[in-house]
């Protein structure tokens, strides 16, 4: 049913280029959609400023909120059905054509050298250029000094340009798209980017919609229209869409409509819409399930016409394709420490230059103006005049200026570029990783955030949901409790037996499209038609299953035309589990209109009124139906959470049945069960009518709608008969536990953070290994601030004993001690809302460190981002949330790293993530394997490229210190120039998206290697000190063997420089050969590649006898000298770092390094042995 | 959790999909290079590959550098300095002034060759304290106007050397062509002249492409301030082979230019008799003049650096690998040895 799973599944390489500098490209109709006001939560890592309240009622007021804001009538929008030209003529509407390509042919260099120079680095590049352009300070000549900049800039604006060609081309084929429109009364076609707010459009069946309009009339006769969303936010099941009573029946090509629409403001919640409609002077109110939407296609309907209410940019399709969140990774924001402290370098050896140049100036300041080689005077002309020389104090400013402009690539500016094309090579890596596709939603891994891959080396903290993400999300009916009665068919059934439930009416046999377990006396119970009270009230709670829930059902055509499936589709996998079980059990829901159902109950078809609905709120937590039943009596049907459900039911009634259901829910729950209570009230006419006026008033309100519904569900949901529950398993997704005990093992703190109950949250955690049978639980679970206290002083008092009793001592390192430490704690959500925000939190967070397993279940969205919150805030170790639904936005919003499943619940988690892909357990490869690989690359290559930088501006500078600090270079501008461009860039990229220090098998089966990135091995400072001390020495080697060799000669400075620019390559790629870890051919091709490039490149411009340097490659490649000098530089700069290296990887090892012996000498064997024996050592307790 | 297995599937048409899904699948497709597994070279540094590059290392640097310091020893070099010498003792308190002077500029040195030279024997002057490659002084110059006729106006760089009497472009311009040395040897050994070659000093890919045969000197020297050398102005610039090989300028403060090449072989304890011009003014920046003569060897010059420097670093690459080898032997660790993990080393807590 769903082999088409949304087209941007899978995201290319390219565009995920694209989204690294803005936004991805969006060739389809629908651009990427986010969702909500998460756009607050956008901010940069730790740079929090909006104060975010987690606790549950902020959802409340901010509904509230909105529907005040609602009637005022500034804000509101008014469109006047029919009457396209009245609605636009005060407020100009944005009309339907949608521009997506951000410049014109006009604007396109202006705006994209604008956003280009947003970025520090260019704008540092730029001033660099022009200031070499003011005469005083011309240090290279125009060509060479622009031409980075240039070449940086053209590569950029060629992508940017190409990007806006595509979504120029896709706007304008969107853009003629048809629709009909109607136009005197007469439906005509007319091109999508015509369309007006006001109009009246006519949509055929499977045709995409134009813009956002309210329905009026559909084929239906009902009003009912269905609407597949998978371009808007990827769900691909059909959502209903209502018309109102009042417009259904009107045809408008015959009756004129009139009329008045007062919606709100455009805005981007595409889960929201609040507006009311005046027609023949009633005045009725809509609500999101009244427009369709930009983007979505019309499916099941003949057709649909409704009026456009928002178009174009306006459009919440349109609002809501915005790039993806800007993250920016831990590595990197280290790394700009180390830019200071470069900067700090930079200026030094600049303040060096110009105060030996100021010295040197006024010793000889007599002389100046006849030293041959200064000549200050200028006597060419008729008066003498001081030539280029502009005072002492000047000169020295000037010999500054120009010390920067020389030595600006200690700065690494190629350093952005080449981080930028290597994250890009290991995105490409990762995304064609056959280990990370998942082969049942046929998705592959996604990078939707390019800056952020290393982090994936350093992850501390996973912070998992539950549903959906450690299991399927495939809800499976398993038991029922009715009336007191346990049914959990376990009995070995044959498979003929269940062949499934089938009705056949007409000839034509329907047939549910899932199958379900069936328990044989539930069924016998179910079929029987005695009038036992037993029998009644299976009738009454499979009644309930099929009707109380927002489920449409649909026929599907079979290769058998007399046979018909019917797939039920809807928006919370519970309830289809809860209908196809329904359905199997001889309660097979047909039909669903808005205003009525056909059940087909054992064989006969009956028809219930559905006279009221309450939908489901997360503050309610059930829903319920008011049903007319063919019988004339009104029946409410409430189906919802226990916690919830158990405090409406009339307890009065039955209590042993409700207590023998209470402890059926206890044992489901324990298995890992999600249980649903079912109740139900018959209404009386009296109580009908005061529930349906104020149900009518409360749904046509135009202040605070949602809560004045959700009062008059509180009302009618009361005194319920108890009629049994359900319990839904949801199985764990393949290789969970295994995937835990790894990244626990890795030293990583895995918490869950569920919705779900608590008791189902604990036998999760045992299925899932988190929690084992000598785990001791610390559970928090109070309900006010007070108890609350006492329980985390109680808690953290247990905790510490238990620390102390296993004998662990907190220690610094953090590796695996948390592992070792047999606690774990179980907050529930109402603790939460009295500890999150309060000074609880850091005894919380306190108690939580000490434990190795949290799981905090019954949690709100919100709450889940706090608890991130909590420990990003506390601690500089890394976070990572993963999650697959709406609710987890929040949270993967909040961690340092958002993992999104791409799994059943829709696609919000992915749009908000930074990584998307299938299955929880791909999180180890992706954690333990390519987070591993990409930190350690990361962390050499801009250690590297700060080294290789710094290396050639020492060379310069020491030559400075022998021209009288007048920063000649003997090295050419061009090869200065294309040093970093070309000589040296290549090796670097193609090390840092390829070179692996270990297999992934190692990694694998070794997940404490992991600990490298925790340790932060491959970055730190003192690395970075040490590289330092090793540049300068390879700069002392690479420039004063040749001054001493070459000393009292006839060397020119073409051939010195020439000299010393090959000498300085080879050294920088061999100092790179000599730490990559794994040889393959593109690394051998990068690497001698790069120093015959150089060769040829220098000989290239020493070819020119316009330059100064003619032939003198030639010339001083000839004598021995040469060679002898660039082999002696090699050895000699090479030589401390190659002693040290050697002896720091013998002696004091690595783990890493000790893997990769194993790894190559084949000993792993050896360390299997060991892993087995450690096994004991990590799971103590259970000895 | 139970076992059973789910019962759920999907209807009739799940061949159909199954199928359909095989062929639009987005599985990456498997290739060595996708999934990084391309066959690859681990080197690990082991003891004895370090003890054998240090070897290595060693075994070839020592004999280059036996080799190299012998090669300097062979060259025979004579360094005469004379820039003080050369100044008549009345004026060895104002030398600018007598270098400024009209007075007679010769000057008589004499020279003992100390070993037998064999010819060519080159013929350098060395000049201490001159920055040639002072940046305002290397900027001075124009490679195009040297080239071609036709860019004789092409001065622009060549300031403050550009033109004379304001408007006049002088060829070849610039402070580097300004400042030519102007010094003259001749030498004679027992009354007879030795011959000095001064063809051919210059690179001939100089002459043939960067200074051109059409160029004639035009206005040279010809400013208030006379830099140095005058040109004839009827031999072209490739032929001045003296401008051509100044106009290379040097990379160190202290460096030698090419004079002339003297083609006959001088004996030892043979006495050279050397009438020098001395007129060239290093004298406002205390600059040093040497006159050289030197023979050749494959390194160049006389000069022991390389030679020794080869020798440091085979013998300390040498030594390396003793050490290495001892330590090694003392203390060895088997490669790969899990008991050096991280985790293993301390189970109780780390």
């Amino acid at each position: 049913m769903d082999s088409k799973r949304p087209a941007e599944n899978s995201l290319n390489i390219e565009s995920g280029f694209a989204s690294t500098t803005r936004r991805g490209i969006a060739a389809n109709s629908v651009r990427e959609v986010n969702f909500g006001d998460q756009h607050h939560h956008h901010h940069h890592r730790g740079v929090s400023t909006k104060h975010v309240r987690y606790g549950s009622r902020a959802t409340d007021s901010e509904v509230f909120s909105v529907s005040q804001r609602e009637i005022n009538d500034e804000d509101a929008r008014l469109v006047y059905i029919n009457d396209p030209g009245k609605t636009n003529e005060r407020f100009e509407f944005a009309g339907n054509s949608v521009r997506t390509g951000k410049y014109s042919i006009l604007t396109f260099l202006p705006r994209n050298l604008f956003e280009q120079f947003h970025r520090v680095a260019y704008i540092y590049f730029l001033v660099i250029a022009v200031l070499n352009q003011l005469p005083q300070l011309v240090v290279f000549g125009r060509g060479a000094s622009i031409l980075p900049l240039a070449f940086v800039l053209l590569v950029t604006t060629v992508k940017d340009a190409y990007e806006d060609y595509r979504r120029h081309r896709s706007d304008r084929i969107e853009n003629n798209r048809l629709a009909l429109v109607l136009v005197n009364n007469q439906f005509h076609s007319k091109r999508w980017k015509d369309i007006q707010v006001g109009e009246i459009i006519k949509l055929q069946a499977n045709e995409t919609i134009p813009c956002d309009m309210v329905v009026l009339s559909t084929s239906d006769p009902t009003g009912v229209a269905y609407v597949q969303t998978i371009n808007l936010d990827g769900e691909s099941n059909l959502k209903t869409r209502y018309a109102k009573q009042e417009t259904l029946s009107k045809f408008p090509e015959k009756d004129m409509i009139c009329g008045l629409i007062r919606c709100e403001k455009p805005n981007r919640n595409i889960y929201g819409f609040q507006a009311n409609m005046e027609i023949d002077g009633k005045k009725l109110s809509l609500g999101p399930s009244n427009v369709l939407l930009r983007g979505c296609e019309l499916k099941n309907t003949g057709w649909a016409i409704g009026v456009a209410v928002y178009a174009g940019r306006e459009t919440k399709a349109m609002l809501n394709s915005s790039g993806a969140s800007c993250k920016r990774s831990r590595l990197e924001s280290r790394m700009n420490f180390e830019i200071i402290v470069l900067s700090v370098f930079l200026i030094a050896l600049c303040t060096v230059v110009s105060v030996c140049a100021a010295v040197w100036l006024r010793r000889h300041r007599h002389e100046l103006d006849f030293l041959p080689f200064y000549r200050r005077k200028n006597y060419s002309k008729g008066k003498v005049e001081n030539y280029n020389y502009y005072g002492w104090g000047m000169e020295i400013f000037f010999t500054f200026l120009m010390s920067v402009i020389v030595f600006q690539i200690m700065i690494p500016i190629s350093l952005y570029i080449s981080m930028e094309l290597v994250r890009v090579g290991q995105a490409y890596f990762m995304i064609r990783d056959t280990q990370l596709y998942d082969e049942t939603s046929n998705s592959r891994f996604q990078c939707r955030a390019l800056n952020i891959n290393e982090d994936l080396g350093q992850i501390k903290y996973v912070f998992s949901d539950k549903t959906g993400t450690l299991t399927e999300n495939k809800m499976e009916f398993q038991c029922a409790s009715i009336g007191g009665v346990d049914y959990s068919g376990r009995k070995g059934i044959s498979e003929e037996e269940h062949a499934g439930y089938s009705v056949r009416v007409d000839g034509i046999i329907f047939r549910p499209k899932m199958k379900v377990n069936v328990d044989p006396e539930l069924q016998q119970l179910a079929q029987s038609r005695k009038n036992t009270i037993k029998c009644k009230q299976v009738h009454d709670f499979f009644l309930a299953l099929a009707a109380c829930n927002a489920i449409v059902p649909l026929v599907i055509d079979t290769s058998d035309p007399t046979t018909k499936l019917i797939d039920y589709q809807g928006e919370s996998p519970d309830e289809q589990a809860l209908v196809y079980a329904a359905a199997t059990y001889g309660f097979m829901l047909i039909e669903r209109t808005s205003g009525h159902i056909v059940i087909d109950i054992q064989g006969q078809r009956q028809r219930f009124n559905v006279l009221g609905l309450h939908e489901f709120d997360s503050d309610r937590k059930r829903m319920s139906v008011i049903l007319g039943c063919p019988d004339k009596t009104v029946k409410v049907f409430v189906k919802g959470a226990d916690t919830t459900m158990l405090s409406v039911i009339d307890e009065s009634v039955n209590q042993n049945t409700l207590h023998a259901t209470e402890v059926h829910l206890h044992a489901y729950s324990s298995m890992g069960l999600r249980t649903l209570v079912v109740g139900m009230r018959e209404l009386n006419p009296s109580e009908f009518e005061q529930w349906h006026t104020s149900f009518e008033a409360a749904s046509t309100a135009l202040i605070g709608r949602a809560a004045l519904l959700r009062k008059v569900a509180g009302n009618i949901e009361s005194n319920l008969i108890i009629l049994g529950a359900s319990g839904i398993e949801d199985k764990l997704q393949q290789g969970v536990p295994e995937a835990i005990e790894s990244l626990r093992t890795a030293g990583i703190k895995v918490w869950v953070l569920t919705g779900d109950k608590q008791e189902t949250a604990i036998s999760i955690g045992y299925s899932s290994k988190l929690l084992t049978s000598t785990t001791r639980q610390i559970i928090i679970n109070s309900n006010s601030k007070e108890s609350c206290r006492r329980c985390l002083q109680q808690a953290t008092a247990t905790a510490k004993k238990l620390v102390t009793v296993s004998g662990v001592t907190c220690d610094t390192e953090g590796t695996s001690v948390a592992a070792l430490t047999p606690a774990a704690l179980i907050v529930d959500g109402t603790s939460l809302v009295y500890i999150l925000d309060s000074e609880l939190e850091e005894q919380l967070f306190k108690l939580a460190s000490k434990c190795s397993v949290v799981l905090c279940c019954r949690v709100a969205p919100l709450q889940k981002a706090g608890i991130v919150d909590l420990v990003k805030s506390r601690t500089t170790d890394m976070t990572l949330a993963i999650g697959d639904g709406a609710n987890d936005v929040s949270m993967i919003q909040m961690a340092d790293v958002g993992v999104g499943i791409s799994g059943q619940e829709g696609r919000q988690a992915v749009m908000a993530s930074d990584f998307a892909m299938g299955q929880f357990r791909f999180l180890v490869p992706l954690l333990l394997v390519h987070g591993h690989w990409n930190y350690q690359r990361m962390g050499y290559a801009i250690l590297y490229n700060f080294y290789r930088n710094a290396v050639f501006v020492f060379v310069l500078f020491w030559y400075v210190l022998f021209t009288c600090f007048s920063l000649t270079t003997a090295i050419t501008e061009w090869s200065s120039v294309l040093y970093s461009v070309l000589y040296t860039s290549l090796p670097t990229i193609v090390v840092g998206i390829l070179d692996k220090d270990l297999g992934r098998r190692t990694l694998l089966k070794y997940p404490q290697l992991y600990g490298a990135g925790h340790r932060q091995e491959c970055y730190n400072s003192k690395l970075f000190w040490l590289g330092m001390m090793d540049t300068v020495w390879q700069s002392l080697a690479a420039f004063f063997i040749p001054v001493f060799a070459y000393w009292g000669s006839t060397v020119d400075s073409s051939s010195i420089g020439d000299l010393w620019t090959i000498a300085v390559v080879i050294l920088v790629n061999l100092h790179l050969a000599m730490d990559v870890i794994r040889w393959t051919w593109t690394t051998h091709a990068a690497i001698w590649g790069s120093i015959v490039a150089t060769f040829i490149c220098v000989s290239v411009i020493d070819a020119f006898p316009s330059l100064v340097g003619y032939w003198a490659i030639f010339h001083v490649a000839k004598t021995g000298l040469f060679w002898l000098c660039l082999l002696g530089i090699v050895v000699v700069a090479l030589l401390p770092r190659f002693v040290v290296k050697f002896l720091y990887q013998y002696y004091s090892p690595c783990d890493v390094q000790i893997a990769r012996e194993a790894e190559k000498f084949g000993n792993l064997r050896e360390l299997g042995a060991i892993q087995k024996e450690m096994d004991p050592v990590l799971d103590r307790p259970q000895r | 959790m139970s076992p059973n297995t789910p019962t759920s599937s999907s209807g009739g048409t799940g061949s159909a999909d199954s199928s359909a899904a095989r062929r639009n699948s987005k599985r990456p497709k498997y290739s060595r290079f996708t999934q990084q597994e391309l066959p690859a070279c681990k080197p690990i540094l082991t003891p004895r590959w370090v003890i054998s590059a240090f070897m290595l290392v060693s075994i070839v640097f020592i004999p280059i550098g036996v080799a190299s310091l012998f090669a300097s020893r062979d060259v025979v070099e004579i360094v005469d300095r004379y820039e003080t010498d050369c100044i008549p003792q009345r004026f060895r308190n104002d030398k600018v002034q007598y270098i400024q002077s009209s007075e007679d500029k010769s000057c008589n040195r004499s020279i003992k060759v100390p070993k037998r030279m064999k010819q060519p024997i080159y013929v350098y002057y060395q000049l201490d304290n001159f920055y040639q490659n002072h940046r305002r002084y290397v900027k001075s110059r124009s490679d195009k106007q040297l080239r071609e006729n036709s860019s004789a106006d092409d001065v622009s760089s060549c300031k403050p050397e550009a033109y004379t009497n304001g408007k006049v472009p002088i060829v070849p311009c610039g402070l580097i062509a300004w400042s030519l040395f102007n010094d003259t040897y001749s030498f004679s050994r027992k009354n007879q002249q030795l011959a000095v070659n001064k063809k051919g000093i210059s690179w001939k890919s100089d002459r043939e492409h960067k200074f051109g045969k059409e160029v004639f000197p035009k206005h040279f020297q010809s400013g208030t301030l006379r830099g140095g050398a005058d040109l004839d102005d009827s031999i072209p610039l490739s032929e001045q082979e003296d401008l051509i090989v100044w106009m290379r300028t040097a990379a160190l403060p202290t460096f030698r230019k090419l004079y002339g090449k003297i083609e006959v072989d001088l004996e030892a304890d043979d006495v050279i008799d050397v009438t020098l011009k001395n007129y060239y003014n290093t004298y406002s920046f205390s600059g040093k003049k040497k006159l050289v003569l030197s023979t050749t060897s494959w390194l160049g010059g006389k000069n022991d650096f390389m030679g020794i420097a080869y020798l440091t670093v085979g013998g300390l690459c040498f030594f390396l690998a003793m050490a290495f080898t001892i330590v090694y032997l003392v203390k060895p660790r088997q490669l790969g040895d899990p008991s050096y993990l991280s985790w293993n080393r301390n189970p109780a807590g780390h």
